[in-house]
C-alpha cells in the first residue's frame, strides 16, 4: 500500500468518527422576549433531560416519571381544565445540546416552564438562557451553583454541600481524619474538593488527595492505584452511574481496603448493576425513596413515596430511582404553582419562591434566597448490602 | 512506587489487548479491500450488549458469548455482501463514508434494542490474584488471553495456512492473485468475517469490567485505529505491539499526569506518528507484511 495515502486518509477517518461521536456545534443563540402568557389553551411544560449519553441512568427514569405524571394529570382533567402539553428533549448529556434544547423550547415551543437538566453541567448551560428569557426553570441536578444567586432557576435534587456535610459528620464520628476524593470531572464534581477542605477543617478532617474521572471512563486503575498509595483513612467517590459503580468495582478489586463513601449520585439500580458485590459496605447519603420500607411509620414522606413507587412500578415494571424522585418533585412543584397562579412568568416565579412540597427527595421549603428548598434533613445515610440499601441513620 | 507502576502496566496491557484485537480487525479488512472500517468498534459493542442480553435472558455465560460472537461475525459478512461488495468503484474515502453509515445504523439499532444505559456481561470464571501488592483481576487474564489466543491465531493463520497466504496474496498482488485462481470475493468475505470475529471477541471479554454501551464503539474503534496506524495499517505484529504500548501509555498518563488527558494521549500519538513516521512501528516498510 502507499504510505502517502494513509497519511491523507487517516485524519479524515478520525475527524469523521469524532463528528459522529456527537460534536454538534450549531447553536440557535439569541433570545426572544418571553411570550406574554396566553391564559388559555394548553399549558406547555418543556423538559431537557440526559436521556442518552453518560447521564442516561438519570435521564431515562426522569423521562419515564414526567411522561407518566403528564398522562395522569391530563386524565384527571389537567390544570383548571387546561391540558398540559409536555415536550421532552434529549440533550445527549452535553452542555451544547442542553443549551440548544432550551432555546428551542423557549423560542419555538413557547413553553411556560422548563424542567431539567439531569446533570449539573447541562443545567448550568441552560441557566443563562432561562434567566435571559425570563422562563422559570427547575433543574433536577445537584450542584448548588445551578441556583446560587438565580432569579428564575430552581432545583429539586439535594445540594452537594449538605451531602458532603452528612459524609463528613459520619467520618468524624468514626474517627477518620484524612480523606481522599475520587470525583467526577464534570460539573457534578466541581467544587466538591473545596467544600470538603472548607467543611472538613471545622471537623478536624483534611483532604489529602483528589483524583478525577470522566463520566464516560471505563478503567479506574490509575485513580485507585494512587488512592491505594495514599495515607487516607477513608475515601469519597463522587460520581454517577455507571462510572461511579465501575469505580467502586475497581476500588475493591485493586484491594484499596479503606472505608468508602459515595454521593447521592448513585441512588439507583445501575450502581448495583455496575459494581456487583463490590457495592457491599458502601455508605452514601441519599433521599428516603430507596429505604422507604425501613422508614418510621409516621414519616411525613411515606405516603407520597409509597404512592409513587406503586404508580411507577405499575407503569414501567421496575422500581423508581432517586432521580425519578427528583423529576417527580420538580413536576409537582411546577404544577402546584401553575395551578395557583396560572402561567404568567413573573407570577409563576414569585409563587415558586414560596413553594412548599412534601416530596420524594425531601420536604421542600423554597424561599427567595433558597431556590433549592432542601436542608440536611432531606438526607439519610444508607449502607449497601447485597443489591439493596439498608437505612443506617435517618 | 514500583507496585503502582506495575499496577498501571497491568491495566494498560489488558486495555491494550482490546485495542489490539480491534486493530487486527481493521488491518485484516484494509489489506484486502482497502476499506477503513469505522464500524469496527460497533462490532465490539454489539457483541457485548448482545451477550449481556442473552445471559440476562437465562442463557449460560459461554453459550451466550459464543452466540453473540457468531452473530456479529455474520453481521460483518452481511455488511460486506450487502454494502461493500455492491460498490463499483471503492476508494478509501467512499469506504469511510459507507462504514460510517453502517456504524451509525448499528448504533441506532443498539439504542433501540437495548436502550441508552450501559450493560455488562457477568464476570468470566476465575479468581483475582495479588502478587507483591499488584492486584490482577481475573477478567484481565481473559482480556490478555483473548489477544494471545485469537490475535496469535490470526497471525499464525495468515502466515501458515493456505487461506491466510491467499489473503496475503490478495493484499500484495491482487491481479496476480486473481490469475492464479484466488477468489477476490471469498477473500473479501473472509477478511470481514475476521474483522467481525475479533471485534466481537474484544467486546465480550472487555464487557464484564468496562461495560458495553450503544455509543461506546466510536472511541474504542478510534483507539484500535491508532494502533492500526502504529502498525502502518499493514503489520499485525507492529499493530499489536503498538496497541499494548498505547494501553500502557494511557494508563501512565492517567496515573501520573491527569486522568482527563488519557484519551488525548492516543490522538497525540496518532498525530505524531502520521507526521513523523507514517509507516508506524513497521521496521521494513518496503514490502506488505500482514
Amino acid at each position: 500500500m502507499k504510505k502517502s495515502r494513509l497519511r491523507f486518509i487517516a485524519p479524515i477517518a478520525v475527524v469523521t468518527a469524532l463528528a459522529l461521536a456527537g460534536c454538534s456545534t450549531s447553536n440557535l443563540g439569541g433570545t426572544a422576549d418571553a411570550d406574554p402568557a396566553a391564559e388559555a389553551g394548553p399549558i406547555k411544560i418543556g423538559a431537557v433531560l440526559d436521556v442518552t449519553g453518560v447521564g442516561a441512568s438519570l435521564g431515562v427514569p426522569e423521562q419515564n416519571t414526567l411522561t407518566m405524571l403528564a398522562k395522569q394529570l391530563n386524565a384527571d382533567g389537567g390544570i383548571d381544565g387546561r391540558d398540559v402539553e409536555l415536550t421532552i428533549v434529549d440533550n445527549q448529556s452535553t452542555e451544547d445540546g442542553a443549551a440548544k434544547a432550551t432555546s428551542k423550547l423557549i423560542e419555538s415551543d413557547k413553553v411556560d416552564l422548563i424542567i431539567g437538566a439531569s446533570r449539573t453541567g447541562p443545567s448550568l448551560a441552560m441557566r443563562p438562557i432561562a434567566e435571559a428569557a425570563k422562563v422559570p426553570m427547575i433543574s433536577v441536578a445537584a450542584n448548588i451553583a445551578i441556583v446560587e444567586g438565580s432569579q428564575w432557576v430552581f432545583k429539586t435534587a439535594q445540594n452537594d454541600v449538605v451531602v458532603i456535610e452528612r459524609i463528613l459528620d459520619d467520618a468524624k464520628a468514626k474517627g477518620y481524619t484524612k480523606l481522599a476524593l475520587v470525583r467526577d470531572a464534570t460539573g457534578f464534581g466541581e467544587g466538591v474538593a473545596d467544600y470538603i477542605t472548607k467543611l472538613g477543617a471545622e471537623r478536624g478532617i483534611t483532604l489529602v488527595m483528589t483524583e478525577a474521572f470522566e463520566p464516560s471512563a471505563t478503567d479506574f486503575t490509575p485513580q485507585m492505584t494512587n488512592v491505594r498509595g495514599s495515607d487516607a483513612d477513608a475515601v469519597i467517590i463522587w460520581g454517577i452511574n455507571p462510572s461511579a459503580g465501575l469505580a467502586q468495582k475497581a476500588y475493591v478489586q485493586l484491594g484499596v481496603n479503606k472505608p468508602v463513601y459515595h454521593s447521592h449520585g448513585i441512588s439507583n439500580q445501575a450502581f448495583f448493576d455496575a459494581a456487583g458485590d463490590a457495592a457491599n459496605g458502601v455508605i452514601a447519603p441519599m433521599g428516603r425513596l430507596l429505604v422507604a420500607d425501613q422508614l418510621a411509620a409516621d414519616n411525613p414522606q411515606s405516603t407520597v413515596i409509597d404512592q409513587f413507587k406503586a404508580d411507577y412500578s405499575k407503569a414501567y415494571s421496575e422500581q423508581p430511582s432517586g432521580f425519578a424522585g427528583h423529576a417527580f418533585d420538580a413536576w409537582h412543584i411546577a404544577v402546584n404553582a401553575i395551578d395557583a397562579v396560572g402561567t404568567d412568568p413573573e407570577a409563576l416565579r414569585t409563587e415558586l419562591e414560596t413553594a412548599k412540597w412534601t416530596g420524594i427527595s425531601g420536604v421542600f421549603k423554597m424561599t427567595a434566597k433558597n431556590h433549592s428548598g432542601l436542608d440536611a434533613s432531606a438526607l439519610i445515610l444508607a449502607e449497601a448490602e447485597d443489591g439493596r440499601w439498608n437505612l443506617l441513620k435517618d | 512506587m514500583l507496585t503502582d507502576f506495575l499496577q498501571l502496566t497491568v491495566a494498560g496491557l489488558s486495555q491494550g489487548s482490546v485495542y489490539a484485537l480491534l486493530a487486527v480487525g481493521l488491518i485484516a479488512v484494509y489489506t484486502v479491500r482497502h476499506v477503513i472500517n469505522i464500524a469496527q468498534g460497533e462490532f465490539a459493542m454489539l457483541a457485548g450488549l448482545g451477550s449481556a442480553w442473552l445471559v440476562a435472558a437465562g442463557m449460560p455465560l459461554f453459550l451466550g458469548v459464543l452466540v453473540a460472537i457468531l452473530t456479529v461475525t455474520l453481521v460483518a459478512i452481511a455488511m460486506e455482501r450487502l454494502i461493500i461488495a455492491r460498490v463499483k468503484k471503492l476508494t478509501p474515502l467512499t469506504s469511510i463514508i459507507l462504514t460510517l453509515g453502517v456504524s451509525t445504523l448499528l448504533q441506532a439499532i443498539m439504542l433501540l434494542a437495548w436502550g441508552p444505559e450501559a450493560k455488562g456481561v457477568p464476570l468470566f470464571p476465575g479468581t483475582n490474584i495479588l502478587i507483591g501488592g499488584v492486584s490482577i483481576r481475573s477478567q484481565e487474564f481473559w482480556m490478555i488471553g483473548a489477544l494471545v489466543v485469537v490475535g496469535g491465531g490470526i497471525v499464525l493463520f495468515y502466515e501458515k495456512s493456505r487461506w491466510g497466504k491467499a489473503l496475503r496474496a490478495c493484499a500484495e498482488q491482487p491481479v496476480a492473485a486473481r490469475i492464479v485462481g484466488i477468489s477476490p470475493v471469498a477473500a473479501s468475505v473472509l477478511a470481514f468475517a475476521i474483522a467481525g470475529f475479533v471485534g466481537a471477541v474484544a467486546g465480550v471479554v472487555a464487557s464484564p469490567i468496562y461495560l458495553s454501551l450503544w455509543s461506546g464503539g466510536v472511541l474504542l474503534g478510534l483507539k484500535g485505529f491508532v494502533a492500526a496506524v502504529l502498525g502502518g495499517f499493514v503489520s499485525f505484529r507492529a499493530a499489536i505491539v503498538g496497541a499494548l504500548l498505547l494501553g500502557m501509555i494511557e494508563a501512565y498518563v492517567a496515573g501520573y499526569v491527569a486522568s482527563g488527558l488519557r484519551d488525548g494521549a492516543a490522538f497525540l500519538i496518532l498525530i505524531l506518528v502520521l507526521v513523523v513516521r507514517p509507516q508506524g512501528l513497521v521496521l521494513k516498510p518496503t514490502a506488505v507484511r500482514v
